[in-house]
């Protein structure tokens, strides 16, 4: 969260990009989230940043900021989730002492700094989007039929070596036996993947190891989650 | 739809006894029989009158200039929105995306009419736009997602899903 240095170009570009699509920075009403932010600005933003232009005179339109409901929190808890909060280290009640600290050390410091950020932004992006949404693996149904030898293949056996192939990203469902002719029974059982860890081939090769119990195995539905 | 819209205003204004309305003409203009005067004749007519009956002139605006920007609207909505062509559309929109550049809400700094009956009028459209479309007018579709949210006004319409999925960033301005 956090819009990076709000007094920087940087900050202000995402706090832009971040009311491109919202009229209030949380909810759907002005609250102390909106004050936290208007606060935290040195001025209105330039003509060029439209939405954060449109925003901050809609703001400052509210005479009464302090009434406005909620409740005021750090500026890094607000704004586009996945954004690292580059404000939990800088105290708000001291940045003159900052800012002298950022001369000292001369202006490269401060580009670094930002590209650092960006950087920084970028993979936190990255990574929250990965790790966030569980949804976006691709996940998939299998229908196996395993077929063993003849009928007098030990079929709970058999099933107790199918369930004993364990590989990342496949989750074991559940089983049952149908018959198939002539005494034999086959095992169809159900198992959930994830596209990219597990193939079918993989499966397939690892089941049909068990040469002593299975002949064969079959994909018998395949289905998308 | 013009009648759903007066009664969902109703709703919205908490008026108890909801008023018959008739309609004339072939446009269907709508119609409210007052037990004291004259007939009222038409969509801004009628809506206005409800709000001063539910005493909260502040949705017609709160300056004289933003009353007037209300009924503007309101104009707008009847003429120039009700009917109007597949073409035609496209020229609103990006009118109104360029009006909404720098605004919050339709008229001043707070919701109004012209919010509520700009929303059931471009409604329609909206549903019809694609996701390219919804990004080209990227204020209205803000505007529009706002005001849907707003409590008490969605009423007989279905909410729209307008903005983009969080896919693109914000640094792919």
């Amino acid at each position: 969260m956090g819009f990076g240095d709000l007094r920087a170009a940087s900050g202000l570009k995402v706090l832009n990009g971040f009311l491109s699509e919202r009229s209030y920075i949380e909810g759907y009403v002005p609250s102390q989230a909106d004050v936290a932010v208007f606060d935290s600005l040195s001025g209105a933003p330039s003509a060029d940043l439209v939405h954060a232009l449109r925003w901050y005179h809609h703001i400052l339109s509210y005479s009464q900021r302090s009434s406005l409901p909620g409740v005021k929190k750090p500026l890094g808890q607000y704004g586009p989730p996945g954004l690292a909060d580059t404000t939990s280290g800088s105290a708000p009640s001291a940045p003159e002492e900052e800012d002298d600290d950022i001369d000292l050390f001369g202006s490269d410091e401060e580009e670094d700094e930002e590209a650092e950020r960006l950087k920084e932004e970028r993979l936190a992006q990255y990574a929250a989007k990965k790790s966030k949404k569980p949804t976006i693996i691709a996940k998939s149904s299998l229908l196996l039929d395993v077929k063993p030898w003849d009928d007098e293949t030990d079929m709970k056996q058999l099933e107790a070596l199918v369930r004993s192939i364990s590989m990342e990203g496949l989750l074991w469902g559940q089983s049952k036996l149908l018959p198939v002719g002539y005494g034999i029974q086959k095992l169809q059982i159900n198992c959930v993947i994830e596209d990219d860890k597990v193939g079918t081939d993989m499966l397939e090769e690892q089941i049909t190891a068990f040469e002593d119990f299975v002949q064969s195995m079959d994909v018998a539905a395949f289905n998308k989650i | 739809m013009a009648l759903r819209e007066l009664s969902s205003l109703e709703k919205y204004l908490g008026l108890k006894k909801p008023n018959k309305y008739s309609t004339q003409g072939d446009k269907k203009v709508p119609v409210l029989q007052n037990n004291n005067g004259p007939p009222l004749v038409g969509l801004g007519t009628i809506a206005s009158h409800l709000v001063k009956e539910a005493k909260r002139p502040n949705l017609l605006g709160d300056s004289a200039e933003s009353r007037a920007v209300v009924q503007q609207w309101l104009e707008y909505r009847v003429t120039k929105l009700d009917g109007c062509t597949k073409e035609d559309t496209k020229a609103i929109l990006k009118d109104l995306n360029l009006y909404l550049q720098d605004k919050v809400y339709m008229a001043g700094n707070q919701f109004t009419l012209a919010d509520t009956f700009m929303y059931f009028g471009i409604h329609p459209i909206i549903v019809d736009l694609s996701v390219q479309e919804k990004e080209q007018y990227a204020n209205v579709a803000r505007w529009f997602d706002h005001i849907q949210r707003c409590p008490g006004v969605r009423h007989h319409l279905p909410p729209l899903v307008v903005l983009r999925n969080r896919i693109y960033t914000s640094k792919h301005h």
